[in-house]
């Protein structure tokens, strides 16, 4: 899941809990809130009442009569002050039901017991729990209202403050690793950002690619020149054995000798040149703006090797698609690598075999190019080895899938066309070229 | 002919000049570009053999200088570089041909003579061999005056080793000849053999090619 995705979830699902635990609150708070201030109400009017006693003397309220009493219209509050017996002590707020002109009512009700000139009053202020409740369902709901209008704003707000922040983030992921390809040759473009986590990461991707690169381009140019500085020996130990050769008077057995060491002289000046050549490739030098027609390049290949394969009396069938034509490729690479395919293809058949070539335009545009021998096919176990350099399959040593199809493996890379091997051990092994649908439209 | 060799790698130098002077080609030695100049001034060549890593000066500009000052001599680019931009390069400033190191000297030999016969125009250039006329600049061998037909690769074969007769040549060199630089990693050159032998079954239909002869374990020759 997105970081983005997760951050926006947790919020939702917060401001959520905290709705729900409000919501379950809000009846237990209002109506403690509710009932402390009915009460302070309440004490306030005792206050009142007694104020008006102390200054006024009891009777400003008896008026003559032994109690007195009085509610309003609609019975929501009442006063009462009476008698009471000298040994009730009362000064308490409590619930109770209170019977008020025929109507029983169900009242907080405070009472209080003080004495006044030697007699003892009982003093009930009363207000009934239809008045106190009356504003709490209203306030919740206000309440409430403004909470998830409240919950709301800061959840969007936290959407897009997050949306913000993480914005470098992702363009961090979009530049630096999406869409940087091996072997990261652009410069990298700093991600802009006040967040020093996110530039901590963006400076320290940069400067893992910056590594990269340099390592790879010091093995490039270390193959490069190693590969050039080699030529130059090569050609003189070959010009010194060719002159050598020429010596009047050697017998067959020197001359066999000398063609010996040519042999394996020729071997390194071989694999020098797949080394130069697959760095060339690595370096960019190769230009991919050639349009190849496949079946012209397939005859011209195929006259190139037929002499070898008359030399193992090995026949091929050659069945492109008429008249496709590939491009945006080097011709000389895409050359190589059907040749080397094919080559490889006789080197490993049997005497008397059969190559099979093959091609196929799917309906989506790709092309497809296969390559079949009849040969002794490659064990499964070396298959995922075969493009590796200098690595060999199969039990036969001196000849192997060598540097050969390392260069193919080059070539197709750089093209961006998928190669895939498949083998029937005993029965021959099968190359296919995928080239994608923007080589052949 | 006289041949001047520009190359800085000396023992290099000393191996081609052993080579051609044993083909009566007469060559000077350079081993950088101020010699090279002080001998282009001095004598006439017909062939120049450039280095184009020499430790004075970029070879492209003495070839440019060279082409300026002795027009009429032939060169060939020797180069361990071999990149495609220098053959380019090269080729534009006006050298005849372009070998890249490391390379066979019967090669040499042959691109030398491919250019004296491009020079020369299309004249007759007929070798005799017994019975057989072996024309290299028309690609034709004929026997008493019945062309026999040979595929490219054989006639080739046939053209190097007539280039190089009496001297043995190598399955490399041959197979070298007739691929160029390229044919990937191939350590069997024994295909060599099937084109020699459909030659030899060609020629033998008019006559005797016994001068085309097999060197054990090395290669062939042609004997005359």
């Amino acid at each position: 899941m997105k970081l983005q995705t997760k951050l926006a979830l947790f919020h939702s699902l917060s401001k959520t809990a905290i709705v729900i635990l409000f919501i379950l609150l809000l009846p237990l708070l209002v109506s403690s809130v509710v009932s402390g201030y009915t009460n302070h109400l309440l004490e306030e009017q005792k206050q009142k009442v007694l104020r008006n006693i102390s200054r006024n003397g009891i009777d400003y309220y008896l008026a003559g009569d032994s109690s007195y009493g009085s509610y309003t219209m609609l019975k929501e509050e009442y006063i009462s002050l009476e008698p009471s017996p000298p040994s009730l002590n009362l000064d308490n707020i409590f619930t109770s039901r209170r019977l008020i002109e025929g109507d029983t009512l169900t009242y907080r009700v405070l009472s209080y017991t003080f004495p006044d000139h030697g007699r003892k009053y009982l003093l009930e202020i009363g207000k009934t729990l239809g008045s106190i409740n009356q504003y709490t369902y209203p306030l919740q709901r206000v309440a409430l209202y403004v909470l998830i209008s409240l919950v709301l704003i800061t959840l969007l707000v936290d959407l897009i403050f997050t949306r913000i922040l993480l914005r470098p983030l992702s363009r961090i992921i979009k530049t630096k690793i999406l869409n940087r390809k091996f072997p990261f040759n652009e410069a990298p473009i700093p991600v802009n950002t006040s967040t020093t986590d996110f530039r901590f990461l963006d400076e320290s991707l940069s400067g893992l690619e910056t590594q990269v690169r340099s390592a790879f381009e010091k093995e490039r140019e270390f193959t490069s020149n190693a590969s050039h500085e080699l030529m130059t020996p090569i050609s003189i130990l070959q010009n010194k054995l060719e002159n050598l050769m020429l010596e009047e008077g050697l017998n067959e057995n020197i001359q066999e000798k000398i063609n010996g060491m040519m042999a394996t002289l020729d071997r390194l000046k071989k694999i020098v040149r797949i080394l130069l050549m697959i760095s060339r490739i690595d370096n960019n030098q190769f230009l991919r703006s050639d349009e190849v027609a496949v079946q012209p390049m397939l005859h011209e290949i195929g006259q190139e090797l037929s002499d070898q394969m008359e030399a193992r009396n090995i026949h091929a069938s050659v069945k492109p698609e008429p008249s496709i034509s590939l491009h945006g490729v080097n011709r000389e690479l895409i050359f190589q690598c059907i040749f080397n395919l094919w080559h490889n293809a006789i080197r490993h058949n049997r005497e008397g075999g059969s190559i099979q070539i093959s091609g196929r335009l799917l309906t989506d545009g790709a092309y497809v190019l296969s390559i079949e021998d009849t040969g002794a096919g490659i064990p499964a176990s070396a298959l995922p080895h075969i493009f590796d350099r200098f690595r060999k399959a199969g039990e036969n040593t001196g000849e192997g899938y060598g540097l050969g199809l390392s260069i193919v493996k080059s070539i197709t890379d750089y093209h961006g066309i998928r190669i895939d091997v498949q083998s029937r051990p005993g029965r021959g092994s099968q190359f296919s070229l995928h080239f994608p649908p923007d080589f052949t439209s | 002919m006289k041949v001047l060799i520009i190359e800085d790698e000396k023992s290099m130098a000393l191996e081609m000049e052993s080579f051609l002077n044993k083909l009566s080609y007469n060559c000077e030695l350079a081993f950088n570009a101020r010699q090279a100049r002080e001998k282009m001034l001095d004598q006439t060549f017909s062939f120049i053999l450039l280095d184009l890593g020499l430790p004075d000066q970029d070879g492209l500009l003495v070839l440019k200088e060279a082409r300026s000052c002795c027009p009429d001599a032939s060169y060939i680019i020797l180069t361990a570089r071999g990149n495609v931009q220098d053959r380019i390069k090269g080729l534009d400033l006006g050298a005849d041909d372009y070998l890249p190191k490391p390379f066979s000297l019967p090669e040499l030999h042959a691109r030398m003579q491919a250019i004296i016969r491009r020079k020369a125009g299309l004249k007759d250039n007929a070798i005799q061999i017994e019975e057989f006329t072996i024309d290299l600049s028309k690609r034709t061998v004929s026997c008493s005056g019945e062309e026999i037909l040979l595929s490219r690769k054989e006639f080739d074969l046939l053209g190097f080793l007539l280039l190089n007769k009496n001297r043995p040549l190598t399955r490399f060199q041959l197979s070298e000849h007739i691929r160029g630089d390229f044919g990937g990693e191939d350590y069997d050159s024994n295909y060599i053999d099937v084109h020699i032998k459909n030659i030899r079954k060609k020629l033998s239909v008019f006559g005797s090619a016994d001068w085309l002869q097999t060197l054990r374990g090395v290669g062939y020759k042609i004997k005359a």
